[in-house]
């Protein structure tokens, strides 16, 4: 029997979609897979199959996932969904497979010898770790007109999992959040919700139009972080492996 | 307000100085307590804590660690703020504290306030002051986030209760281990008076607690709880006696942590050691992993280290150590073992313990699934079975296993140190009863002893 391969659109939605239709195949899991964006390699006796992602399909996906595996393995496969790696679709749509077959599906994450679920709870692990990162790391800058601006460069797509936390912290303040690799941003309006953009145009020059008092502020961090090294502990490989140059590009304290 | 402030010294100055001061208190985690945002104010709190800068020591940035001043009526020997010192003095006031935090907090540079003092005039005046920047801080700028503060031994208790109730942690320094190296190095202060504000710290977190219970929304006394901080080598204690300290702390005063600072001679003071291979920090190094395993492992202080084996050795792990003078208990079975156990086996963390837990629910676990829970094989493979089966043929044999553990190189988190130790594996000699330092080692690696 040929094997099938799913084109699915990379994003919740398109992979929820592909794992829908994949059941609705009614045939053998081993035998489906799940691809994200364009197929790279053409297999010989492979069939592929394009999905158009649909939002309510994707819901009735989520739902089954939530009631059948949990709450908690259902965020796990969204963290790892957000991961920049493109096997990311085959190990969720793997481990949803897994799952549905065990007698106590929320168990599933603990099933760690099979290798789909132990791919997603990497994946899941890798983006949590940099939320985890940038919940520190990520640095806000004053504008002129008293929004907070902040600019990160993920690896993973993490903004809707870093959003939540900082609108809790400064949930009387303006602030926005932007993925420099991804160009899309976090919007939050003092005391209100959140909100994602995408497809919109970065105006550089507002954003570097700061407050009167932004520059000091910066300054002063930069002199304290400078301050506070003990120089008979000096050791700045121990600060690199914890602190990795890809987030230091955007740390006002580490601008020559 | 009458204390001495330098009126022309700008905040920027002020900044330097007293971070300067107190960068060598190394209690800066963020950690122990969970809260929302009210939505009325500005903060909240992760119970994890949150890392957010690292400097060029490595150490982590997450509070905005100063001092209030560093005018200090005391003069202990190893203090650079000491008053027999001849250091630039200064204070902030409480609005300057409030602003600066305000300022990096909403950054993001910044979890939170450390705020500790030099004692000036007396213990009282300095715990009102920073009564009033903490009530400042949480009432007028209705700052929610994380808040360490220093209790001053010998401060008025209604004082360090109030203040208590504005901050997360509280923590007062015991410093040097024994009485007898604290009336040596810091004859102004007694440890009765150090002890005394720890005892009153944990009673107040105690009928908080209970409070809680009672009435929802009664204030919380310091609900991340206390910490305290021993200095590493400035005084002949071995670590036993460390351990055996951080133990009755743990225990009898219920803290949340003890930090272990290595000694770092700024005075220059006769009563204190020379350390010309820099602070001791590969024992600093074990003693935290020590105080990892009372504090999530299971270990006794009494398990690990003995009055005839009264320090840590300098090339294994306490665990490892501990596993080797044990071997009667190993190899363990991994699909068996109850947890408590598989916490003992060296290469084999907490978190690896629980995920073994649940994986080996749905199956049984061989060796490469082991690898992919995340546990350390190298270091693991002497003491474990895998349904019956060792990994290879090894013998469960000390010298062999030591041998072995040696040329797995151990990953220390300061470089300098790696190859000497690495190098002095050459010798099979681990039974060390005193602690060679760094310097030691480098010479012994040179042919010079």
């Amino acid at each position: 029997m040929e094997e099938k391969y799913l084109i699915c659109e990379d994003s919740l939605e398109g992979i929820f979609t592909g794992i829908y239709k994949a059941y609705s195949l009614k045939e053998d899991h081993s035998r489906l897979h799940i691809q994200i964006g364009e197929e790279e390699n053409l297999r010989l006796f492979a069939e592929y199959i394009p999905i158009v992602p649909d939002a309510g399909t994707a819901v009735r996906v989520s739902r089954t996932i939530q009631r059948e595996l949990g709450e908690e393995t259902y965020i796990s496969i969204c963290r790892a969904l957000a991961s920049m790696d493109k096997q990311k679709g085959e190990a969720v749509y793997k481990t949803v497979v897994c799952g549905l077959q065990m007698q106590n599906g929320r168990q599933v994450m603990g099933n760690l010898t099979n290798p789909y679920v132990h791919k997603v709870f990497e994946l899941n692990r890798g983006t949590n770790n940099e939320v985890l990162h940038l919940m520190g790391f990520l640095r806000f800058q004053e504008l002129e007109n008293g929004i907070l601006f902040s600019k990160i460069g993920p690896k993973n797509n993490i903004l809707t999992f870093l959003a939540p936390h900082f609108a809790d912290r400064l949930s009387l303040l303006n602030f926005v959040i932007y993925d420099d690799i991804r160009g899309i941003f976090v919007v939050h309006p003092a005391s209100k919700d959140w909100y994602l953009v995408t497809n919109a145009e970065i105006d550089s020059e507002m954003m570097e139009n700061y407050s009167r008092e932004e520059l000091e502020y910066q300054e002063l961090f930069t002199y304290f972080c400078h301050k506070i090294a003990i120089k008979e502990r000096k050791n700045l490989n121990l600060q690199r492996s914890m602190l990795p140059l890809r987030f230091q590009e955007y740390m006002v304290e580490f601008r020559k | 307000m009458n204390y001495k402030v330098s009126e022309e010294m700008s905040v920027m100055e002020k900044l330097g100085i007293l971070t300067d001061a107190a960068k060598y208190d190394v209690a800066c985690t963020s950690s122990g307590v969970d809260r929302k945002g009210s939505g009325s104010g500005m903060g909240n709190t992760v119970a994890g804590g949150i890392c957010h800068s690292f400097s060029a020591d490595g150490r982590c940035i997450s509070l905005l660690k100063i001092l209030f001043t560093n005018e200090c009526i005391y003069d202990c020997k190893y203090c650079i703020n000491r008053k027999s010192n001849d250091v630039v003095r200064t204070s902030f006031t409480p609005d300057e504290v409030c602003e600066l935090t305000m300022g990096f907090y909403k950054r993001n540079y910044i979890e939170g306030l450390f705020l500790s003092s030099g004692i000036l005039y007396n213990p009282d005046f300095t715990m009102e002051l920073i009564y009033q920047t903490l009530y400042k801080l949480r009432r007028e700028h209705r700052f929610q986030g994380y808040i360490h503060v220093k209790a001053i031994p010998g401060a008025d208790p209604f004082l360090i209760q109030k203040t208590g109730l504005l901050a997360d942690r509280m923590s007062v320094n015991l410093e040097l281990p024994t009485a007898e190296g604290l009336s040596r190095l810091a004859p102004n202060k007694h440890r009765k008076n150090i002890l005394a504000p720890m005892r009153q710290i944990q009673n107040g977190i105690k009928s908080s607690k209970n409070e809680i219970v009672l009435y929802k929304n009664a204030p919380r006394f310091v609900p991340a709880g206390q910490s305290t901080q021993l200095i590493v080598g400035a005084t002949p204690e071995n670590d036993y006696q460390l351990m055996t300290v951080a133990e009755n702390l743990y225990e009898k005063f219920e803290l949340k942590r003890v930090f272990y600072s290595a000694f770092v001679n700024v005075n220059e003071d006769k009563e204190l050691p020379a350390l010309p291979g820099g602070p001791p920090l590969l024992r600093e190094h074990r003693l935290y992993q020590a105080d990892w395993l009372l504090r999530f492992y299971g270990f006794k202080a009494g398990e690990l280290l003995s009055e005839a084996r009264p320090n840590f050795n300098i090339l294994l792990d306490p665990k490892a150590d501990w596993a080797l003078r044990h071997l009667e208990m190993f190899p363990v079975e991994v699909n068996r073992a109850d947890y408590q156990l598989l916490l003992r086996i060296p290469g084999i963390g907490v978190k690896s313990a629980q995920r073994i837990v649940m994986a080996r629910r749905s199956s049984f676990l061989s060796f490469p699934d082991l690898k992919k829970i995340g546990v350390v094989l190298k270091r693991a493979l002497y003491f474990i079975t895998c349904n019956g089966k060792m990994m290879y043929n090894t013998k469960i044999e000390e010298d062999y296993i030591t041998r072995n553990l040696l040329t797995v190189k151990e990953k220390l988190p300061f470089d300098k140190d790696g190859i000497t130790y690495k190098q002095l594996s050459l010798f099979d000699d681990v039974g060390f009863t005193m602690q060679p330092n760094i310097i030691d080692t480098h010479k012994a690696v040179l042919g010079q002893m």
